[in-house]
């Protein structure tokens, strides 16, 4: 049990911009003429998360998750996917696929001929798959998970 | 060589992506007050639903074969084809978009990671299918034409998994052997028949003709396109595709409406919309036409004899060109008042603006003042407005606001890649 405060360190802070809107800082200093601003070398854009998470825009894809059945991997009912097709899926992936009548979001376990799905919640058995008998169809791997902290409960 | 890259019916593989379960069933798309068929799948085709068939004669085939039926969704359409075109870029650094659906690729000093050309056409196909869960089909040719029939035998030859390759003089012979003319690229009704007179029926006779002949028959656009099945480039890639030369638009009301207040602002409100356009691309319209329409297919209740028809247009020349949505209602509205009949119930009115110059362009007419420049930079103003806080908040009085109108088309489908609230659930 630790009882020092963890400080997130300073540099791991930034200045975001929560638009799209790409906004130079503004600095109020009088500039005296013929003498450099010297705050001119320190006018960068503003960061969004559209460059962080949206590698590929064309590629990518805005899924809700809803359901439990993926809280150990941190997908949370309500939680936002950001959903890459880029790269061709592989075992470990966690992916968004259609099976028979619904898309669900699982990790990818490749048994050939069969496929494997798994879910990280003891409550949900694996689903196997075969790709003759069931309608399978993949959207894409889930590259960035955007979900709000949990609810605080009052200890009693 | 270029290539010609295009969706199989781009509209139903749209609603395909995000529905799976769809695939191999029969789809139609309406037109956007849900009055016509506009788009259908391969399996709904089969079933004889023409292109352009009212929706109501539709209504027997759709229940018998259980027809999955959805309003047009441009948004979504637009988002998906901005998207292809995006990525095309990364197989070839020019690409013309022709279409919504369809694009040239200039494959000139082509040194890529491709053995071929086959490989580069299955490379494109594999990666859509990936990326956008949307088929494609890819022709291949020393021309557009050429590039263009190839297409065309990529999607009607199954066996060609959907790349057809015309890159020796053997291939293109074959291909044009038993092609058709009237599914070449730039032959139209009129010409077929001209042609057929001559006992010309293939693309591989076309090619063989005399030029002097052709050019008199098909004027100089019959040259080149003969010049075009021979392999020899006249129609070049156009990266930068020069600004419409007209814009249009048709819309229906959804029920019919006799009085001339009712289609004024309807008017005025297309006119906004498409005002709107002619200035995003920065040009001036110098001359308008509104025509008017009632439903060819109505009967009269009660008796179920046809009703009653009335179409007329007028074409209006402005005194300068301008891009004012004021200034062209003005004419417009006068217009349409000029060709208004009473006692007829109307289902259509459309409007189109023809005579396009770029907005750069001033001609003083000789009796009139020029453009007023203050209404040009007002509507520049209400473009962002709008833009800023949505669609018609800042209007023209005579935009009678009505939100029962336009109609809510009744087979909506969500979109998906761009609105929140329509995105995609996963379980």
């Amino acid at each position: 049990m630790l009882d020092t405060i963890d400080y997130l360190p300073p540099e791991n802070i930034f200045l975001t911009d929560p638009t799209r809107r790409k906004d130079l800082p503004f600095f109020d200093i009088a500039v005296q003429a013929g003498f450099p601003n010297p705050a001119d070398n320190f006018i960068r854009q503003r960061l969004n998360l559209q460059d962080l998470c949206v590698l590929h825009p064309d590629n990518t894809y805005f899924v809700k998750a809803s359901g439990e059945s993926m809280i150990g991997d941190y997908i949370f009912p309500g939680s936002m996917l950001v959903v890459d097709s880029t790269r061709p899926i592989e075992t470990g992936m966690v992916i968004v696929i259609w099976v028979n009548e619904g898309w669900c979001v699982k990790r990818y376990i490749d048994k050939s001929p069969m496929i494997m799905l798994e879910s990280s919640n003891e409550k949900y058995a694996p689903m196997y798959l075969h790709p003759d008998r069931d309608q399978v169809a993949v959207l894409g791997e889930v590259t960035y998970i955007i979900s709000k902290p949990p609810r605080y409960a009052r200890p009693r | 060589m270029l290539a010609l890259v295009d969706a199989n019916s781009f509209y139903a593989s749209c609603h395909q992506i995000f529905r799976p379960e769809l695939e191999g069933k029969p789809i139609i798309v309406l037109s956007n007050r849900d009055g016509n068929v506009v788009a259908r799948s391969a399996q709904a085709k089969a079933l004889g639903i023409k292109m352009g068939q009212p929706f109501f004669e539709t209504r027997e085939l759709v229940d018998q074969h259980d027809v999955v039926v959805f309003s047009s969704n441009y948004e979504l359409y637009g988002d998906i084809s901005s998207r292809l075109m995006s990525l095309l870029t990364q197989f070839a650094p020019d690409v013309e978009v022709y279409s919504i659906d369809e694009a040239f690729l200039q494959l000139e000093e082509y040194t890529g990671i491709y053995p071929s050309y086959q490989g580069l056409g299955l490379s494109i196909r594999e990666s859509m299918k990936q990326w956008l869960r949307l088929p494609v089909g890819v022709g291949i040719g020393p021309t557009k034409t050429l590039a263009k029939v190839a297409n065309r035998l990529a999607k009607i030859k199954p066996e060609l998994n959907g790349v057809c390759v015309l890159d020796s003089q053997e291939a293109i012979d074959e291909a044009l052997w038993g092609f058709p003319i009237e599914d070449v690229w730039g032959v139209g009704g009129k010409s077929v028949s001209k042609l057929k007179k001559q006992g010309i029926r293939t693309a591989y006779q076309l090619r063989e003709v005399n030029d002097d002949w052709i050019q008199r028959v098909m004027t100089v656009n019959g040259l080149r396109l003969v010049h075009e099945l021979r392999g020899m480039p006249c129609k070049l890639l156009d990266v930068n595709p020069p600004p419409r030369k007209a814009i249009c638009t048709e819309p229906g009301f959804g029920k019919v409406i006799p009085d001339l207040d009712t289609i004024t602002d309807a008017l005025t409100v297309h006119l906004s919309r498409i005002c709107e356009k002619l200035r995003k691309q920065e040009s001036l319209c110098g001359t308008v036409t509104v025509w008017l329409r009632t439903n060819p297919h109505r009967r009269t209740p009660g008796n179920f004899l046809p009703a009653k028809q009335y179409s007329n247009s007028v074409t209006v020349r402005l005194p300068h060109p301008t891009s004012s949505t004021l200034e062209i209602i003005k004419y417009a509205a006068s217009g349409l008042k000029a060709i208004f009949k009473f006692g007829y119930n109307y289902q259509r009115v459309g409007i189109m603006l023809t005579d396009l110059v770029p907005a750069d362009y001033r001609q003083m007419g000789v009796f009139t003042q020029g453009p007023d420049e203050r209404l040009i930079r007002l509507s520049a103003v209400i473009d962002k407005v709008n833009k800023r806080y949505g669609q018609d908040k800042l209007r023209l009085a005579s935009q009678m606001y009505n939100p029962e109108w336009p109609m809510k088309p009744s087979y909506l489908s969500p979109r998906y890649t761009t609105r929140w609230e329509d995105i995609l659930e996963a379980h």
